[in-house]
């Protein structure tokens, strides 16, 4: 627009010798290399290079080009949704026998309490999903549930942070910013990262979920504020200014950039800022266009329940997510409840477990299920992987004697895979009868994650940046591909 | 069994061999009954064959040659497999990296180390069978088990060198190297050596233009202004740069700009992080003394002195005290550190205290001791021994408000305040006496047969006419008040949500009873309360609840149950809307007690936590509700009256109170009855009052701030792999044995005083001998200096980290810096004075052909300006900045208090907004798009490079953020007053602020027409988005 495609192209064209982790690094060094890479992704500048993880091609080739990941704040309770436990039918109401530690939150149990929920089979795959979620319960045989899932705290923040990050503490990158970082995007109008938090609050935590951590900024998750008519801050050129007069003073500003590179050869970095300018205009409107929902049918958007009350927005979340996913956005994560609240807007029913999750569910299933059958009947399922997650589950036996909740359990939950490489319409992992601890085949965080990482083609041991004397990895030094769920 | 064997003559092990039988058999088939038995067969044989009774092996002789033998070719000088060596005593007992003590004194069973050569580890057979080695004979093993049962003992003479210099570039010792004699600037020669080395042609010095822009980023931050730019170019003397160097290093803003690159460092945020991210309202004085300390050109070992233990070095200053900071101004988990479960807690602290560790290892040392919390370092020479022995430095270290003032002050302010206390609970007590005098009186003129009346209440509240109370309040979500006969009333509260709220109360309450007449809609109804105090936003709080924990029970609520515990007194019964009385009494030796009309009821119980303070102006009292924030807080029903004593009732008071049912003698009907002495009295001591408690509560608050508290901790043991389930081997306070030049034991017992542990290690930090803080430190100004460092990994000089480009420059900095009292200020001087740090940033494609990155420094390379010198650039280019220093900083947000703070940037005009940018409150998770979008880092992020991405996300910043659009105007307005409205001359302005130069005849065309087209404004506009105004060359 403002300066010649030939510019760019005569940067990729020479070559100019370098140490790949070296060039990383110092693209503080007025290089601002990375941001070239970032921008330049599908010129694959670097392909072939070995030195160290690749930011812009795949470690093999990837069985998913893209991911949305549903995250449900607050810890849904496997026992009342997905993970059936006939056992807990017989001994509800009975003295829970201890199992070592306790692993709540808020202290000492009470007794054994059943399901909420009746639960039944369903599909082909005879699936058990219990009453709470009728929808999902109608996608089961494209889902792979693993129900073996183990975090490493019972406590809200690092275990989301862990679900989101690998790790339990703060600052450390979030895996939409590793995908970023590992593989591009796809469509450079939009980011590479986008996260759509739900309308009714952010998780604990807020912005430090969709941190890049220590990797580069541009790697940083993009929130989009979907229910505001400017879904990013500052996208909109400001009132006052006409957009002829905006055409005009970008020509200025362009025309200045171009002399400064000019007069300044050899530094990529002023090129990449003039590239930069390119983009957000095209931002500027690539944005709203992405998430006009009035250019869904109506059929679509009563599939998702975009005018039920209930949802509250979070439906039009998950179709935006799918419009996202569509125009190339790598990975969309979808959070669904905030932090707190009274009534909770988030899944941790400590109080009552039915009245929680009723509410929740009410709010998740629908949409969620929607976004799946829509992916599926698109044909993007294909090469779509589609990630639900939570950050615990909750304990066999009620909150304290006599209440009807539940406290958080982290050491044996349920997550669901389905999509691009995942063997459909299978349970994966057990807990053991009561849903305690893991059963059969325990799934770390790491795993799952060095999994996540696989079907997109990297993996999770060589996806690496230094920080600190560590080449820091999302698996730390964790991990294994869970072969299992794999088609 | 195995204990007698290492404490009776029945010793030698190799005696089972007699027998046949493995000794470690032995041990479990011989019941102890046949014991005395077998001892004597075993004691008539031993000297017959065996050699190696106890104390007898000869470790020279005979375990060293097996060793040798055996062992040396995987485990000994040359090579150490898995990091352990039989050549070395130290690493021989504490084993290798997988963290396990390998030779256990008078413990051979248990000792690693013998269970491998023995193969009583499967799989672990040593040597391994494929190694070429023979095993160990059953002499051997047997010379060897009796040596370590007898206590492994080592002479020292063969301790190997325990301490061996690792060959490790930066654990060599400071030597000043010999600069090149070709130039006269040292600093220069030694970069002009390597460039000729590669035939390198170097950039020609930069014109003054650019170094005076140049030089004032680096040095303050902010551009120069155009005069200053004038006077410069214009300077021909000879000393024209060095009284520029000068005047910037002794401009206060030098110290907001390099304290800016230090809390990168110290990964200094304002808030918690985690769940709560709660606001810190008081860790700037920490982001003031660093301020201070670069201004005053603190010695560098003293700046890391005061960082480590300034709180406990003498004199005690409060600089020292906020100095210490360092240690707990990074991201803190407070939801982890109050859960139920142990392990978690515990997790949570280990993991608080391995970012503290970092912080100090990484900051001061460029070593990454952390990551030796699980295992010995991989890469560096840092044994898991040495984290433990640092972590015991720092294990009395936690987060934290305290006071920052000295002991004198705090001293002298205690006994003020004691003595208007006293004269407070005089003035009371005289009050009491003649009130009560007055009260009898009064009685006495009633008729016969009406209620004594109970205690007086610091505060109450009741719902009749013509009553208020002195602290009224809200009445919400529907509460309404029911008038019951002509003139009384009661708080109704017909529905969850409905409340009452009372003002602030305004006196600090600790001991207190609270009481209240109340009538329950249902008994099924759980968590509500009648009555709570609870802090301003809800986070601590005692209340009198309903059926929470177990229904119909009545307990003393607090948050997260912290005070609280089961009366075990019976179920509440009262049928609905019957007035009931309760009571819970709170003494200040933390006993809670519970009275149900009038009589204790179930168990007084000590709580589990002290009874808090509740702050004056802060706290208040809810009716209805357990607390703000709470799920299920709400309490149906009526209440009548509720009361808030400051002091804990007797049981015969709370009767009292019961019988009276609220019914007191008014102050009015008091006063009418005393006699005009007793009334002289009370006015005297009324007043005497008054001026005490004014006086009291003028005192000025002791100022408090962020340094985190300290406790005597309780012993550190090494953990097993980090985990907090498997402590080991108790450790001393140590350093790290790797700095060999210095004795990294402080000779400290594992319970020694909290504060000399960090004042020792504070010396041995700052040693002229440690080789390693001048190092790193004066690296970390160069980097920042040329946007990159001799050494590009700043925060690691381990193994892992980047060689130095020049190290023998590095050296000869780190002892100048020494040499010059380790000063920044002439570091900086130095730094700044050479050809090469003048340089043009021009480039030469023949030298980028040799060294692309520039790496050997041929050019000055262009720098991006960080995020925050771009903000304070726009200001100050706009007129706007205001340079007041210091104090708390500006909120670019504003905050909602939802159990945790969450944060909502704002935009906002006012001077204060305009400060500069280091004086911004810098939160996790509330991100300011414009400073995020150009990599502004995490603040909890340990920082010593921060990125430099360009992204169309930073452009739309630029294009549309409000601030720009308003500094345009600002600069605008600013160049067509000082041009005296003339357009062509306000050009030429607008491009001296910015830019620090004057457009050429083309800009000045291309600006004018842009300017009489569409303003002015937005020809500054497009100034702040240049690539020219962004970059620094």
């Amino acid at each position: 627009m403002f300066v010649k495609q030939r510019s760019i192209r005569s940067l990729i064209e020479q070559k100019v010798p370098f140490d790949r982790r070296h060039f990383l690094w110092n693209a503080g060094g007025g290089l601002g290399a990375i941001a070239l890479a970032w921008m330049l992704n599908r010129e694959s500048l670097f392909a072939g290079d070995k030195q160290s993880s690749s930011a812009i091609s795949p470690h093999f080739t990837p069985k998913a080009k893209r991911i949305v990941q549903i995250f449900c704040a607050g810890g849904v309770s496997h026992l009342d949704s997905f993970d059936y436990k006939p056992e807990l039918e017989r001994l509800d109401g009975k003295t829970f026998e201890s199992k070592g530690e306790n692993l709540g939150f808020f202290g000492q149990p009470g007794r054994l309490m059943k399901s909420v929920y009746p639960f039944r089979q369903h599909g082909k795959s005879g699936a058990w999903v219990s009453s709470l979620l009728p929808h999902l319960a109608e996608c089961v045989d494209d889902v792979c549930f693993i129900h073996s899932m183990f975090a490493k705290s019972n406590n809200h923040t690092p275990a989301a942070f862990q679900m989101n990050s690998g790790f339990t503490l703060n600052g450390f990158p979030s895996m939409g910013s590793w995908l970023s970082y590992g593989l591009g995007t796809d469509n450079e109008n939009l980011p590479a990262f986008v996260v759509l938090p739900d309308p009714r609050g952010l998780p604990a935590g807020g912005s430090i979920n969709w941190t890049s951590g220590f990797l580069p900024a541009n790697h940083q998750g993009v929130a989009f504020r979907t229910q505001s008519s400017e879904p990013v801050p500052d996208l909109q050129t400001p009132k006052g200014i006409s957009a002829s007069a905006r055409r005009s003073d970008m020509e200025l500003l362009a025309t200045m950039n171009r002399e400064f590179a000019t007069n300044n050869p050899g530094d990529h970095a002023f090129a990449a800022r003039l590239r930069s300018y390119e983009l957000a205009a095209q931002m500027q409107s690539s944005i709203p266009e992405a998430t006009d929902l009035s250019q869904e049918t109506e059929s679509t958007q009563q599939m998702y329940g975009l005018h039920e009350a209930a949802n509250k927005g979070f439906a039009k979340n998950c179709l935006n997510a799918r419009r996202l996913l569509e125009r190339g956005v790598r990975f969309v994560q979808i959070l669904n409840g905030g932090s707190f609240g009274s009534p909770r807007i988030n899944w941790d029913g400590h109080e009552n477990v039915r009245e929680n999750h009723d509410a929740q569910a009410l709010t998740m299933d629908k949409p969620v299920a929607a976004l799946l059958k829509d992916l599926k009947q698109r044909g993007m399922l294909e090469d779509t992987l589609f990630v639900w997650t939570t950050e615990f589950g909750r304990g066999p036996a009620t909150q304290g004697i006599g209440s009807p909740g539940r406290d958080h359990h982290p050491n044996a939950f349920t997550c669901f895979l389905a999509g691009a490489g995942i063997k459909p319409g299978i349970r994966y992992g057990s807990s053991d009868e009561i849903g305690f601890f893991t059963a059969e085949n325990k799934v770390t965080i790491p795993d799952f994650h060095a999994t996540i990482l696989h079907l997109l083609g990297l993996d999770h041991e060589k996806l690496t940046f230094y920080h600190n004397g560590i080449n820091r990895r999302l698996t730390d030094v964790h991990g294994q591909v869970i072969q299992g769920v794999l088609a | 069994m195995a204990l007698m064997y290492n404490s009776t003559l029945i010793l030698p092990d190799c005696l089972v061999l007699d027998f046949g039988t493995p000794l470690a058999m032995s041990d479990n088939v011989f019941p102890m009954r046949n014991w005395p038995a077998i001892a004597s067969i075993l004691l008539f044989s031993s000297f017959a064959t065996c050699h190696a009774a106890r104390g007898d092996v000869d470790f020279a002789k005979e375990i060293l040659p097996i060793f040798q033998k055996h062992c040396y070719a995987c485990h000994g000088p040359n090579k150490q497999e898995s990091g352990y060596r039989l050549d070395n005593r130290d690493i021989a007992q504490k084993g290798g990296d997988n963290g396990d003590i390998a030779i256990r004194p008078k413990d051979a069973k248990n000792s690693p180390l013998f269970r491998y050569v023995n193969g009583d580890e499967e799989g672990m057979l040593m040597p391994p069978k494929d190694s070429g080695k023979p095993s160990l004979s059953n002499n051997e093993l047997q010379l060897l088990r009796t040596w370590i049962d007898d206590g492994a003992i080592w002479p020292d003479e063969f301790a190997g060198h325990q301490r061996q210099r690792s060959s490790h570039w930066s654990l060599q010792r400071l030597v000043k190297p010999t600069p090149p004699a070709d130039h006269p600037n040292p600093l220069d020669a030694f970069i002009q050596r390597e460039l000729k080395t590669k035939g390198i042609h170097l950039s020609a010095e930069a014109d003054r233009r650019t170094l005076i822009r140049r030089l004032s980023f680096d040095l303050i931050g902010l551009p120069p202004s155009p005069s200053e730019v004038d006077a410069f170019v214009n300077d021909h003397s000879d000393h024209a740069y060095s009284k520029l160097v000068d005047r910037l290093l002794a401009s206060p803003h030098y110290g907001e700009r390099w304290a800016r690159h230090w809390l990168d460092i110290a990964r200094y945020t304002e808030s918690q992080g985690f769940e709560y991210d709660r606001l810190r309202e008081n860790a700037w004085h920490y982001r003031d003394y660093v301020i201070k300390s670069f201004n005053e050109d603190k010695p560098y070992n003293q700046f890391m002195k005061e960082q480590i233990a300034g709180d406990v070095m003498e004199p005690m200053t409060t600089d020292g005290i906020v100095a210490t900071s360092l240690l707990v101004c990074g991201p803190w988990d407070q939801a982890g550190n109050s859960q139920k479960n142990q392990t978690q807690r515990s997790i949570t602290r280990e993991d608080e205290l391995e970012d503290l560790i970092g912080v100090v290892g990484q900051s001061f040392l460029g070593l990454t001791i952390n990551c030796a919390r699980c295992h010995s370092h991989k890469f560096d020479p840092i044994p898991h021994e040495d984290y433990y022995g640092i972590k015991s430095v720092f294990e009395g270290v936690k987060h934290g408000e305290r006071t920052i003032a000295t002991k004198a002050e705090i001293d002298a302010r205690e006994s003020l305040q004691k003595s208007l206390q006293n004269e407070i609970d005089l003035a009371t007590r005289t009050l009491n006496n003649i009130e009560s005098e007055g009260a009898k009186q009064a009685i006495a003129k009633r008729p016969v047969g009406s209620v004594a009346p109970g205690p007086t209440p610091y505060a109450k509240w009741t719902f009749n006419e013509n009553e208020a109370s002195i602290f009224p309040g809200e009445l919400n979500g529907g509460a309404l008040i029911k008038k019951t006969d002509s003139s009384r009333g009661s708080l109704h509260l017909p529905k969850q949500g409905a409340y009452f709220q009372s003002k602030p109360i305004t006196k600090d309450i600790r001991e207190k009873t609270l009481e209240t007449w109340v009538a329950l809609a249902n008994l099924d109804q759980s968590g509500g309360a009648a009555i709570s105090i609870e802090s301003s936003n809800g986070q601590v709080f005692d209340a009198i609840v309903f059926g929470e924990q177990k229904p119909k029970e009545w307990i003393s609520g607090s948050e997260n149950f912290s005070r609280t515990k089961a009366f075990g007194a019976s179920e509440e019964t009262a049928s609905p809307s019957t007035l009931i009385h309760i009571a819970i009494v709170y003494s200040s030796d933390n006993t809670i007690t519970f009275f149900r009309n009038g009589e204790p009821q179930g168990n007084p119980y000590q709580s589990a936590s002290p009874i808090p303070t509740f702050v004056a102006g802060e706290a208040r009292i809810l009716l209805g509700r357990r607390h703000t924030g709470g799920g299920k807080p709400w309490l149906v029903g009526e209440i009548e009256q509720a009361s808030l004593y400051d002091r804990a009732l007797t049981h015969d008071e709370v009767a009292q109170s019961y019988r009276a049912h609220g019914a007191s003698v008014s102050k009015e009907e008091i006063i009418a009855n005393l006699s005009p002495e007793q009334s002289a009295a009370y006015t005297r001591a009324l007043t005497e009052l008054q001026r005490a408690k004014k006086s009291l509560s003028e005192l000025a608050k002791l100022p408090v701030s962020y340094v985190g508290v300290r406790v005597q901790p309780s012993t550190t043991k090494r953990l097993i792999r980090g985990d907090v389930n498997s402590p080991d081997e108790e450790v001393t306070p140590s350093g790290l044995s790797a700095i060999v030049d210095l004795d990294p034991n402080f000779g400290l017992s594992a319970d020694a005083p909290e504060k000399d542990r960090r004042l020792k290690f504070a010396e041995w930090l700052a040693s002229d001998l440690n080789p390693l803080p001048a190092r790193v430190m004066v690296n970390r100004i160069w980097h920042l200096h040329f946007g990159q460092g001799l050494v590009g990994t700043p925060n690691d000089f381990g193994v892992s980290g980047e060689r130095p480009s020049h190290p023998e420059l590095l050296d000869w900095l780190a002892v100048k810096f020494i040499e010059n009292g380790w000063s920044m200020k002439a570091l900086h001087r130095l730094i700044v004075h050479s050809a090469t740090y003048r340089r043009s940033s021009t480039f030469l494609p023949s030298a980028a052909a040799i060294d692309a990155d520039n790496r050997l420094l041929w050019r000055f390379a262009p720098r991006r300006l960080e995020a925050e010198a771009i903000r304070d650039a726009i200001l100050s280019a706009s007129g706007q900045l205001n340079t007041k220093m210091g104090g708390p900083g500006f909120r670019p947000f504003t905050t909602t208090e939802f159990n945790a703070t969450f944060y909502t940037p704002v935009d906002r005009a006012e001077p204060e907004f305009q400060r500069r940018t280091v004086y911004r409150i810098n939160v996790n998770s509330g991100k300011d798009p414009l400073l995020d979008s150009f990599d502004c880092p995490d603040p909890s992020v340990k920082t010593p490079k921060r990125g430099v991405t360009t992204t169309p996300l930073q452009a739309l910043e630029l294009m549309n953020n409000a601030f720009i659009q308003r500094q345009s105007t600002h600069l605008s307005e600013r160049a067509i007053q000082s041009a005296n409205g003339d357009l062509e001359n306000a050009i030429d302005f607008v491009y001296e602020f910015a830019l620090s130069r004057k457009p050429n005849h083309e800009e000045r065309q291309r600006a004018l027409a842009a300017a009489n087209e569409r303003g002015l404004p937005r020809v500054c506009w497009a100034l702040f988005n240049s690539t020219e105004f962004v970059y620094v060359r």
